[in-house]
């Protein structure tokens, strides 16, 4: 009985000992990050049975439980890699907003200087001061785009060094769960109780885990975690890691993607996709969301501009009376690089592939005809639309209504190509059909095939010139093969203007001799002295397609009943008078002074209006000495508000604002799901503090109940003493 | 509700953190001014914003434009008022040279005056601006667009017909010069449909007309008629010619008449009237062919004074005489001598009587070219009105799109503040509170 009694009061100690030691250890671990609240299970030892009942024999602690709940735990990770994955995102993409925010540092204060600076031109045709003026403001302009450029490329170069250190870091909690994992095997095998605080680590490294990449566990019967990323890619397998590396692309070295190393050493690239949550997660959909559309996008810009810009100059005259093709005349104002192609490292084939922008095409209205034996092809040059026949009727003839056209009276020798042009035409000049995506070449089963990145449209031919012919008018480049043969299995990956925006410059020649700059239109036209009616030729230009050599200058018209004759035989005149456009073979002309008419021959077209008299002349002629005139520095000034970019939709400026916009919505997009992940997150974790954390109020109320359960079990012992004292004073 | 220990500091600290960067954001744009900080506070405003702007750097563009245009077009204004002025001179001293009671020393005078003139208008045509740019070249500005061209002896233009533009307006390229040839040279003579000259003496050919028949410039009656006739091929012998007439006097006794000849082919006259008309002195002689098939030129042309016995007049269509060719004839016809004969004093009245047309002409071409020039300068001002307006529209819209609404802002941190203070006190009072203070 008496030895019943010090038992039970020291299970009683004991027990109340280890809510002590257990209260005590959440009280100084409630700042320890991951740590889960613990409590003792106190439960009843077996009763001795007896005749009298059941007697209690005291009490024993069962186990040291921790309150953690998986599932909890679980959405709380979950939350945490959300919150990672947008955190780091913002972080990436705020920078870029802040850069197009910035009124003096965009792009947009540049575009508009420098076409201010070309009005000034205008303003004074012969004037080197205003001509250099543009040049700076040109040289700014091109300091801008790079300028821009290489904020995005120090974003992309930040990317690939943040990817490497969260590998690093992925690697190293791998390799500590791995550890942990063993060591919980080893001490939970030994003592039949669970390793609270080993698990609270392990459970803190995966959490850890889920904020640089979205992980999945399982545990095994014996304690220890699986860890997987993406679609089941093994981390850690119980004392297995698995590595991760951060390793150049193969389809573009300059980008660090992550790999998997197999237990053959061997490293598997990842699919992005596979890829989700974290900061890895973040960094990588800021890379392929944000990051490459607005290099591309600015690249696009550039591109479009550069060339726009460079095909209307081209038309011109520079200062020193010189127009394309003659003497020292430039045709480009900016040099511009070439699309970038970049073959896939695990090619088998040298097969050197090339990527070159398409001129862009004119705006609607000009045409090609070509005369190939006997088979007559007309051309739409804005979008490459043909219609074909085997005489110019029969071309004519599938023309659309209100094509705009009549092309019967056409000439063209065989094998040769003329260019015809409608009045609709002679407003305005060109625009790129670039695109801001990236492309892939592929050459699988002989069949060449090319794949537009953002929209997964693809093209397919049997060899690259056809594939090139399918693709350069919609796309804006073409491809070839400059050396080398395919191999099958061969990708390219071709970024038509992602270096644009860095290498775009300004041709040395016209830097260095401002007069070169082609302000002025190199045809113009004289009203005949002795004209007594009063017709005028006004609006003298060239048009897309000019070539000095292609019409011998200058050239007399003289008026005669109705008719206009001296056109250069063999050349096609297209004529449009009151809204259709036909098209005459040299020679004699008919004119109607009623309607008046837009009249084009080989890329030269002026506007005939008013009434002449018979033997009334008007000459057209090279603009020699033209020095005072800035007709082609106002046409390359209209682009600036022309619909140059994207298809003829948008102008230089609307499509800036389109990536700003772009970009601010998926910024805005970004911090508002990334409070929405905060909230979420919040919310799950306090879920799990609910549960698993420590409130200090309530462990002083245990450790009272403790204090006082000890005192109480003490207290046994001593009433135990006592009874055994009052024994042996019995005796 | 089970709360942790964490929870209760975590959750004050959150709500303290949060207020702070809502307040950071609000100071920061009360400080700038501008309610867009960056593109994601409102993509479509900063996208609407920078396209704003780009119409803001264009207004103004034309605003500089409409400026240069203004300027440019004021200064040809200048030369042109300094032209008429020099025309006028010009008439009024061919009005006096015309008088007939003049001493030959007299014209010599007038003579050397228009020679001066005549200098005066080429430097004028010759003007250049504050660059050195020929005013009325056409593109050509460094050319100098009027010299005597050595193989006609006459002034010739050297520049070319283009009119220098410049974009005053998105859709509008406004010619800031005038060609010269538009000005000095494509000017028709006599009445600016046909021109009446004195003939010689039909019967004694090389001699001058006898009489002292004076002629006027002519005037069209009816100009359907006078541009049917000329396109018909079928009445006159060589139709290229078409409008070359003849109108002979004949005198018999008191009785003078005139016939009418079709001279397209010279000296091969081809008469038109089925039968020669009285003469009075001061009548108009009618245009017409009444010869079958008969033709009304509708025009006339009023000879006064008496004719001799084949005296003649000739009619041709205008042509064009540029202003240097109407004052080197005047000049020209100044400095030949008169004989004291009435006849040689009617024949010099008739060649002034001519070129004062000429000169009227040319006025009159001036100030056509300087009513253009009014009407762009009235253009541009309108046009400069309509890009004001749309400067300050566009301003108001740009700060529409970005700017802060102060009441509302300041208001709004008024409120954040208040928040703030209210987390931070219950925070304070909240951490304070622990059961261990009363152990």
């Amino acid at each position: 009985m008496g030895s019943g009694l010090y038992s039970i009061g020291i299970s009683g100690m004991n027990a109340a000992q280890l809510g002590l030691v257990t209260t005590e250890h959440n009280i100084s671990n409630a700042t320890t990050p991951g740590y889960n609240r613990q409590r003792i299970i106190q439960t009843t030892n077996i009763p001795i049975m007896t005749g009298a009942g059941a007697v209690g024999q005291g009490t024993s602690v069962l186990t040291i439980e921790r309150l953690y709940s998986k599932f909890l735990a679980g959405q709380v990770d979950r939350a945490q890699s959300g919150v990672s994955e947008y955190k780091a995102f913002y972080n990436e993409i705020a920078q870029i907003d802040n850069m197009l925010a910035d009124p003096n540092s965009g792009l947009s204060p540049a575009l508009q200087e420098f076409f201010s600076a070309a009005q000034q031109v205008a303003a004074n045709p012969a004037s080197i001061s205003a001509r250099q003026s543009m040049i700076s403001t040109a040289q700014t302009l091109v300091a801008r785009y790079e300028g821009l450029e290489g904020r995005l490329s120090e974003l992309a170069d930040g990317v690939n060094g943040q990817i490497s250190v969260i590998v690093d870091n992925i690697n190293s909690f791998s390799r500590q769960i791995a550890e942990l994992n063993q060591r919980i095997v080893i001490t939970e095998s030994s003592v039949q109780q669970p390793a609270n605080d080993l698990r609270d680590q392990r459970d803190l490294l995966i959490s850890e885990l889920n904020k640089l990449v979205r992980v999945q566990v399982n545990e095994e019967r014996d304690g220890s975690y699986n860890v997987f990323i993406g679609t089941g890619q093994q981390l850690v397998v119980g004392t297995q890691v698995q590595e991760m590396k951060a390793i150049a692309s193969a389809e573009d070295i300059s980008t660090i993607v992550i790999g998997l190393k197999a237990p053959n050493g061997t490293i598997v690239e990842l699919p992005e996709g596979l890829i989700s949550g974290g900061e890895i997660g973040g960094l990588l959909r800021f890379r392929s969301e944000a990051l490459n559309p607005a290099f591309n996008e600015l690249g696009r810009i550039a591109a479009s501009m550069a060339l726009t810009f460079n095909a209307q100059h081209a038309l011109g005259q520079d200062l020193l009376g010189q127009a394309t093709g003659q003497g020292s005349f430039q045709n480009n104002f900016f040099t511009i690089s070439s699309p970038v192609v970049l073959a896939n490292a695990n090619n088998t084939s040298t097969a050197d592939v090339q990527a070159a922008f398409v001129n862009p095409p004119p705006v609607k209205g000009h045409y090609s005809l070509n005369n190939t034996a006997g088979v007559y092809t007309l051309t739409r040059l804005a979008d490459g639309q043909q219609w074909s026949g085997a005489t110019l009727a029969a071309v004519q003839g599938a023309l659309p209504a209100g094509e705009g056209i009549d092309v019967t009276g056409a000439t063209v020798a065989p094998g040769n190509t003329v260019r015809l042009v409608n009045a609709e035409a002679q407003s305005a000049n060109y625009y790129t059909n670039l695109t801001d995506s990236d492309y892939r070449l592929t050459f699988v089963g002989g069949n060449y095939t090319l794949t537009r990145l953002n929209d997964n449209q693809t093209w397919s031919a049997a060899s690259l010139a056809a594939l090139s012919d399918l693709v350069d008018n919609s796309e804006g480049f073409t491809l070839n093969l400059a050396s080398g043969a395919f191999a099958a299995g061969d990708s390219f990956l071709i970024q038509p203007t992602r270096q644009i925006a860095r290498n775009l410059g300004i041709n040395t020649n016209i830097a260095s001799d401002p007069r070169l700059l082609a302000a002025g239109m190199p045809v113009r036209s004289n009203i005949g002295l002795s004209n007594t009616g009063n017709a005028v030729v006004s609006n003298v230009r060239t048009l897309p397609g000019y070539a000095p050599a292609a019409t011998a200058l200058p050239f007399t018209l003289t008026y005669a009943g109705g008719n206009l004759s001296g056109f250069p035989v063999g050349a096609n005149v297209t004529v449009t008078a009151g809204g259709t456009t036909t098209t005459y073979s040299g020679g004699t002309v008919p004119y109607n002074p009623a309607s008046g008419a837009k009249i084009s021959i080989n890329g030269i077209a002026f506007d005939l209006s008013g009434t002449p008299n018979t033997g009334d002349a008007f000459t057209i002629e090279r603009n020699a000495g033209g020095t005072a005139d800035g007709r082609n520095i106002l046409a390359l000034g209209k682009l600036q508000t022309q619909k140059t970019v994207a298809g003829g939709t948008a102008n230089f400026q609307d499509a800036y604002a389109q990536l700003v916009s772009d970009n601010g919505n998926l910024t805005r997009q970004v911090e508002v799901t990334g409070k929405a992940q905060q909230a979420l997150y919040e919310q799950a974790n306090n879920r799990r503090e609910e549960l698993s954390g420590v409130n200090l109020d309530e462990e002083a109320a245990n450790l009272i109940r403790y204090q006082q359960a000890y005192q109480a079990a003490a207290k046994m012992l001593e009433v135990g003493t006592k009874l055994f004292d009052t024994i042996l004073a019995l005796g | 509700m089970r709360v942790s220990s964490n929870q209760i500091f975590d959750t004050g600290t959150l709500g303290v953190t949060r207020n702070q960067g809502d307040l950071f954001k609000l100071q920061n744009q009360l400080s700038t001014g501008r309610r867009v900080l960056t593109p994601a506070d409102d993509p479509v405003a900063s996208a609407q914003a920078l396209i704003t702007s780009q119409s803001q750097n264009i207004n103004a563009q034309h605003l500089e434009a409409q400026g240069n245009a203004k300027t440019q077009l004021a200064s040809i204004e200048g030369q042109l008022d300094s032209l008429v002025d020099l025309l006028q001179n010009v008439r009024e001293r061919t009005v006096q040279a015309a008088n007939s009671t003049l001493t030959p020393e007299d014209r010599q005078a007038i003579a050397t005056e228009l020679q001066a003139r005549l200098e005066g208008l080429t430097a004028l045509a010759n003007a250049q601006d504050g660059r050195g740019e020929y005013l009325f070249s056409g593109f050509k500005g460094d050319t100098r667009p009027f010299a005597i061209d050595p193989l006609t002896n006459a002034m010739g233009y050297f520049g070319d017909s283009g009119e220098r533009l410049l974009q005053v307006d998105t859709s509008r390229q406004m010619p800031a010069s005038v060609a010269g040839d538009d000005l000095f040279m494509r000017i028709k003579n006599g009445n600016g449909t046909f021109q009446v000259q004195t003939g010689d003496n039909f019967l004694t050919p090389g001699q001058i007309n006898q009489g002292t028949a004076k002629m006027d410039a002519g005037s069209v009656t009816d100009v359907v008629r006078w541009q049917a006739a000329m396109a018909n091929a079928g009445i006159w012998s060589n139709p290229a010619n078409a409008g070359d007439l003849r109108i002979v006097f004949s005198v018999v006794g008191a009785n003078t008449t005139y016939q009418i000849y079709d001279n397209s082919v010279p000296g091969a006259p081809v008469a038109l009237l089925a039968a020669p008309g009285n003469f009075t002195s001061g009548q108009a002689i009618s245009l017409q062919k009444t010869t079958a098939p008969a033709v009304d030129f509708g025009a006339n042309v009023v000879i006064d004074g008496m004719p001799a016995d084949g005296d003649s007049f000739v009619v041709s269509q205008s042509s064009n005489q540029s202003m240097f060719d109407t004052m080197r004839s005047l000049i020209g016809a100044l400095t030949t001598p008169i004989s004291g004969t009435a006849y040689t004093r009617t024949e010099f009245y008739n060649e002034m009587s001519r070129e004062m047309v000429n000169i009227d002409q040319a006025l009159e071409n001036v100030s056509r070219v300087r009513s253009t020039i009014g009407s762009r300068l009235r253009d541009v001002d309108s046009l400069n009105e309509v890009a004001q307006d749309n400067g300050l529209q566009l301003s108001s819209r740009l700060s529409e799109l970005q700017d802060l609404d102060y009441a509302k802002a300041i208001s709004d941190f008024t409120k954040k503040q208040l928040q703030l203070e209210a987390a931070q006190a219950s925070f304070a009072k909240t951490s304070q509170l622990s059961l261990f203070n009363y152990l």
